[in-house]
């Protein structure tokens, strides 16, 4: 525990930048992938059909349910299995951690429509607007906008989760920081490091999502 | 004679605009019967001024006339067309007819999302095929002959309680609306911003444009009315010009309830 020497990290500044541009470049694509995902979910939860209530509502509690580290394994080991296909640790983890996002963020969408008033319906319908043109124009874009600061949580949720993929070997700030542990033999420095820059990122983000708060809050009061 | 005045109306004039036979409408299942068998009647010259106490059924009936509720029983005619009517449990709406009536809600119904403009356009656009810049020139027209053109731009959230209202209005008015229904649209204002609302409806009523309206200000009830109609317990209990409303009510209920109003509003703040 004595002679504590930081400078390891600066010297693996270059791996470590492309470890954290990786999780970020990964966090980014499901992201935006999960957010659709989850957007399309909220909407099959609404179905006029109970079949597709159903499996959707059934998605969402699996996905929410299971450890994240489940779904990654079953989709890099089981998934190739029955489709018979490779899939390596990038597509592994791009699509567990798609699949998490979309089902977080279709319980964020769910309630954000869920929250849209009977008024804002019958102020449709008064106007004659066809069921599409009301969920397309009306009802939609209000539950995208109040659902906004609840999907940059799960941003924020997903960031950190994704160190779980370095489980299977998908190189990226977790994966370099212990590789980088394992061969300098200074966990301490390294690991703290590493926590420090999800910190600052978690953290930064969910001040970001707070400002962002307040200005939609003017955009979804009728 | 006050009693008959609104049959020998509709009658003696042969115009029946709007008209409302049997009307019957329950929630929960027909738990909760709020309509029960309501006759109405109203012709193109008409202003109706709607009025009863709380849960008597008044949002019901104007929602009901808009087509926004399932109905149990009873038809509702327009230009002695059949508009509404209802087939063992099955309620029949013609969109053509629901297309040319405008509804004002009272809590502020605006789209959040859009501005003044895209709140006034989206529905012609969308749903009636009006061109894009036809409508707006048609809301800019809108918005100056009611005083709101510099507020075009504007979003809902930047807008006064009054100004809300005027545009609800105004969005309406974008569809050419036969027949306005306005449900309260004072009631959630401050008392300063009431009259500007009333001022546009009565701009309405001086262009012709008929209406059924209720309120619970018993004046603007008096300077708009053709006639008076006092709805409680899911029928109309009285029915008469508002001269003889006010001054002669003949039910117990409607002199009760109008007592208990103007007693109110005398009352100091
Ligand atoms: N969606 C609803 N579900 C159940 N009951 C309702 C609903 N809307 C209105 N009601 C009931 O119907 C009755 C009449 O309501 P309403 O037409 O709003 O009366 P008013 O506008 O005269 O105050 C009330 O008792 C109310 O509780
Ligand atoms: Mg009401």
């Amino acid at each position: 525990m004595d002679n504590l020497d930081f400078s390891v990290v600066w010297k693996f500044r270059d791996a470590l930048a492309w470890g954290l541009m990786m999780s970020l470049l990964l966090s980014g694509i499901c992201s935006l992938a999960g957010t659709v995902l989850g957007f399309f979910i909220a909407l099959c939860q609404q179905s006029r059909f109970r079949a597709v209530r159903w499996a959707a509502a059934l998605y969402v509690e699996v996905l929410r349910g299971a450890p994240t580290l489940i779904t990654l394994f079953w989709v890099f080991f089981c998934l190739p299995i029955i489709l018979g296909v490779e899939i390596n640790a990038f597509w592994s983890s791009i699509i567990a951690l798609t699949l998490y996002m979309g089902a977080i963020t279709s319980e964020s969408f769910r309630s954000s429509l869920k929250s849209i008033g009977q008024d804002q319906y019958d102020a449709c319908n008064a106007l004659g607007l066809a069921p599409a043109t009301r969920t397309f124009y009306v009802i939609a874009p209000q539950a995208l906008i109040r659902a906004i600061p609840n999907i940059l949580s799960n941003v924020i949720s997903l960031f950190k989760e994704s160190t779980l993929v370095s489980a299977v070997g998908m190189v990226e700030l977790m994966y370099t920081a212990q590789s980088i542990s394992n061969i300098t033999a200074r966990p301490i420095e390294i690991l703290t490091a590493v926590a420090l820059i999800y910190f600052v990122i978690g953290y930064g983000f969910s001040w970001v999502v707070s400002s962002v708060e307040l200005r939609i809050r003017a955009r979804v009061q009728s | 004679m006050t009693v008959l005045q609104p049959f020998v109306w509709g009658r003696s004039m042969a115009d029946h605009f709007l008209k409302i036979r049997g009307l019957e409408k329950s929630y929960a299942m027909g738990v909760i019967k709020v309509l029960n068998g309501l006759d109405l009647t109203m012709t193109s010259k008409d202003r109706l001024v709607v009025i009863g106490p709380s849960g008597g059924g008044k949002s019901t009936l104007l929602r009901c006339i808009m087509g926004l509720e399932n109905i149990a029983a009873g038809a509702i005619d327009i230009n002695g067309e059949p508009y509404i009517g209802a087939d063992n449990g099955a309620t029949r709406i013609d969109r053509r007819i629901q297309k040319q009536i405008g509804m004002v809600f009272q809590s502020y119904t605006l789209f959040p999302h859009l501005n003044v403009l895209k709140n006034l356009t989206l529905a012609p656009v969308r749903s009636r095929g009006v061109p894009r810049s036809v409508a707006e020139d048609r809301a800019r027209e809108i918005m100056r002959r009611f005083g709101l053109d510099q507020k075009l731009t504007a979003y809902p959230s930047e807008l006064s309680g009054g100004q809300k209202q005027r545009v609800a209005i105004a969005r309406a008015l974008m569809l050419d609306p036969k027949l306005m229904l306005f449900d309260e649209v004072t009631s959630a204002l401050d008392p300063e911003l009431v009259s500007e609302v009333i001022a546009m409806i009565i701009e309405l009523a001086d262009g012709g444009m008929p209406m059924m309206i209720v309120t619970h200000d018993m004046w603007f009830a008096r300077r708009i009315a053709t006639r008076v109609v006092f709805c409680a317990g899911g029928t109309i209990a009285e029915d008469a010009p508002p001269e003889e409303f006010f001054a002669r009510p003949t039910s117990q209920r409607a002199r009760d309830f109008i007592n208990n109003v103007l007693h109110a509003n005398a009352e100091p703040a």
